[in-house]
């Protein structure tokens, strides 16, 4: 599904040079559902972002679906970011200004061919996913962060990406409410097959994933399955 | 997608609030300013009804009290002034002549039509080889109105649409005095004598008739001179008459050179007007881009979101200026409810065409302006990497 061979990012600042990324290689197969740790600053992030087309990396290939992603042009690029790929973020990102039912449109707005009432059909089903089917009137301010979350995580699938990124899902919830988020994106890989990625700094989060990989440095440090972890 | 804008401007209503209401004031200055300028345009191209060309205009000014010995030396003057080559045409007139900053009204009425306000023209019957005059119905004096019972008079299209509507205006008498009226011997199109930036009025003229007004006298002379006459002959013409005229004050003017001083007394205040819109425009466009660019960059995280959502980069750019024109709508929509009052009420005595076109162009404009000033906000928008945006929380 995603395949990263020897991913290098260098950021260029006008005095330093950070070296983010380094000798990167990983892949992540369909329907997996992998977690990624390490500390603050190791390049996560920076990762995900490359994963997600957001940024390019200074040097390496990534391929999504076996197409390798190489001097694609802005327009293909928000097109495969549109048709494949869903994201959530720490900070949720939500759009204050627009109600819970138009924020998870957003995503279909930018897809052709899709009427107006189709748009918010579609919306309250992602919604009906994530328990929210109550708040659509809501606006973002009027909801708990796990709310909010769930929102995010409406918006991610309302386009039924074949991947979703998430960059700690839970990072500003409270552990009841990173449980209810973390058993929804559980339930995305298991029953729709959804490959997931994701960013946490809880281990025990991470330990309910398949798989886990550890960064330190802008480099990957170990690489493991949860399906080894328990024969062992 | 307009729909969505709508929805987002509308939702941030509030902090768009001062931006919508800076586009409302800006779009009634400039419907205003307009609006006067396209008045005085589209007077200006409608047909004088004379031609002005090679007239002269020598006032008359006598400095004794004698009646009769002013009379005798102003009929002189006027077959002293017919006899000169140059010379084609002479009429006395009043002061009221093309151009000048002088009028007479006089109020008609005619059965339920009652006190008219009508420009009056007191001239000869040379007066309309003078300026040229073309008559729709009926004729221009003659020697033949010499014996008439009542005073011939000849009135414009306006005055005729005020008094008799569609009846036939030739013959009518309206009342001056119990013993006096005035018959109406034809009808002339257009006579727009005040100023060129001037709407038409309702006008009529009346006879002179040297005859019956012994002791009358008129204070200018119209003339009008062959193709090409020049000063020379004006100081050739000033020299004679004085002989005849000793004490008195005689002054030639060119009605073309009356023509310009009066476009000026319009083109000036409309120039006038039209720098102080432009400049408070100028200052409404600077506002309008500072805002624009400080809201763009407030909104980095957003921008960075749709990104990751889907959106191309010409796809935010067009988002950004879509926003600014909806928040020029909203403005707009507000403007035009008040401008369209002036042409439904009929406030003031202007075409509703005047109105409408200025109502336009001020829309067109205003969404110009703000696309104009749009434009490089959003491409600054558009131009922000996805990634970077999203991580400047
Ligand atoms: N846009 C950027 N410009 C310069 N340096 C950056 C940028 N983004 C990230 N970095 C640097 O790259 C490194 C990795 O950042 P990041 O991927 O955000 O780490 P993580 O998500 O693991 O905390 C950090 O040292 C960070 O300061
Ligand atoms: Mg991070």
């Amino acid at each position: 599904m995603i395949k990263l061979s020897d991913i290098e990012k260098v950021y260029q600042t006008k005095s330093i040079e950070t070296v983010a990324l380094q000798h990167v290689n990983l892949e992540v197969p369909k329907g997996e559902f992998l977690s990624i740790m390490g500390p603050s600053g190791c390049g996560k992030s920076t990762l995900l972002n490359i994963m997600g087309l957001l940024d390019v990396p200074s040097k390496g290939v990534v391929e999504i679906d076996g197409q390798t992603i190489l001097s694609y042009k802005d327009k293909e690029l928000a097109h495969i970011r549109n048709q494949k790929i869903g994201f959530v973020f720490q900070s949720y990102h939500l759009v204050q200004d627009l109600s819970v039912l138009d924020n998870v449109e957003l995503p279909l707005l930018y897809r052709s061919g899709i009427s107006g009432s189709e748009r918010s059909k579609r919306a309250k089903i992602a919604l009906e996913k994530v328990g929210l089917s109550a708040r659509t009137r809501h606006y973002p301010s009027q909801l708990s962060g796990g709310q909010r979350q769930r929102v995010a995580i409406a918006r991610a699938l309302i386009g039924q990406p074949e991947i979703i990124l998430a960059d700690e899902p839970t990072g500003n919830l409270d552990s009841v409410m990173g449980e209810e988020i973390m058993n929804i994106l559980l339930d995305l890989n298991r029953e729709d097959g959804t490959t997931i990625v994701m960013v946490t700094h809880d281990e025990n989060m991470a330990l309910k994933t398949e798989r886990l990989i550890r960064f330190f440095d802008g480099q990957q440090v170990s690489d493991a399955r949860m399906y080894d972890f328990q024969k062992v | 997608m307009i729909r969505h804008l709508f929805k987002l401007i509308w939702n941030r209503k509030k902090s768009n609030f001062l931006l919508i209401t800076e586009i409302f004031f800006s779009f009634m200055v400039l419907f205003a300013v307009l609006s006067f300028v396209f008045y005085n345009y589209c007077n200006y191209t409608k047909p004088l009804g004379f031609d002005h060309q090679d007239v002269w205009q020598l006032t008359l000014r006598t400095n004794s009290d004698s009646t009769a010995q002013n009379r005798l030396i102003q009929e002189q003057l006027l077959q002293r002034v017919k006899s000169f080559d140059e010379v084609e045409h002479v009429s006395l007139s009043n002061s009221n002549v093309p151009f000048a900053f002088s009028m007479m009204t006089n109020s008609l009425s005619y059965g339920s039509n009652k006190e008219v306000q009508a420009n009056v023209y007191d001239v000869q019957d040379d007066f309309k080889d003078v300026m040229k005059l073309q008559l729709q119905q009926g004729r221009w004096f003659g020697p033949q109105d010499d014996a008439s019972r009542h005073r011939p008079i000849v009135i414009n299209l306006m005055l005729k649409q005020k008094l008799f509507g569609e009846e036939e205006a030739i013959g009518k008498l309206i009342p001056i005095n119990d013993s006096t009226n005035y018959t109406v011997i034809g009808v002339m199109d257009y006579y727009r004598a005040y100023s060129e930036f001037n709407a038409e009025e309702p006008a009529f003229f009346s006879r002179i008739n040297l005859q019956q007004n012994e002791h009358a006298l008129w204070s200018s002379l119209l003339i009008r001179v062959k193709p090409g006459t020049g000063v020379a002959f004006e100081e050739k013409m000033v020299r004679e008459l004085s002989r005849i005229a000793q004490n008195w004050t005689l002054e030639v003017t060119t009605l073309e050179k009356m023509r310009k001083s009066k476009a000026r007394l319009t083109l000036v205040p409309m120039i006038a007007l039209g720098l102080v819109c432009g400049f408070l425009i100028f200052n409404v466009a600077l506002g309008l881009f500072g805002v624009l660019w400080h809201n763009i960059n407030r909104r980095h995280s957003e921008i960075g979101l749709r990104r990751a959502l889907g959106a191309s980069s010409a796809q935010i750019y067009r988002q950004f200026i879509g926003e600014v024109l909806v928040l020029a709508t909203f403005g707009l929509l507000l403007g035009v409810v008040f401008a369209i009052q002036l042409p439904l009420l009929e406030v003031m005595q202007v075409e509703s065409v005047v109105y409408i076109s200025a109502l336009f162009a001020a829309v067109g404009l205003i969404y110009l302006l703000t696309a104009l000033c749009a434009f490089y906000p959003s491409r600054q928008a558009a131009a922000i990497q996805p990634a970077v945006a999203l991580h400047e929380e």
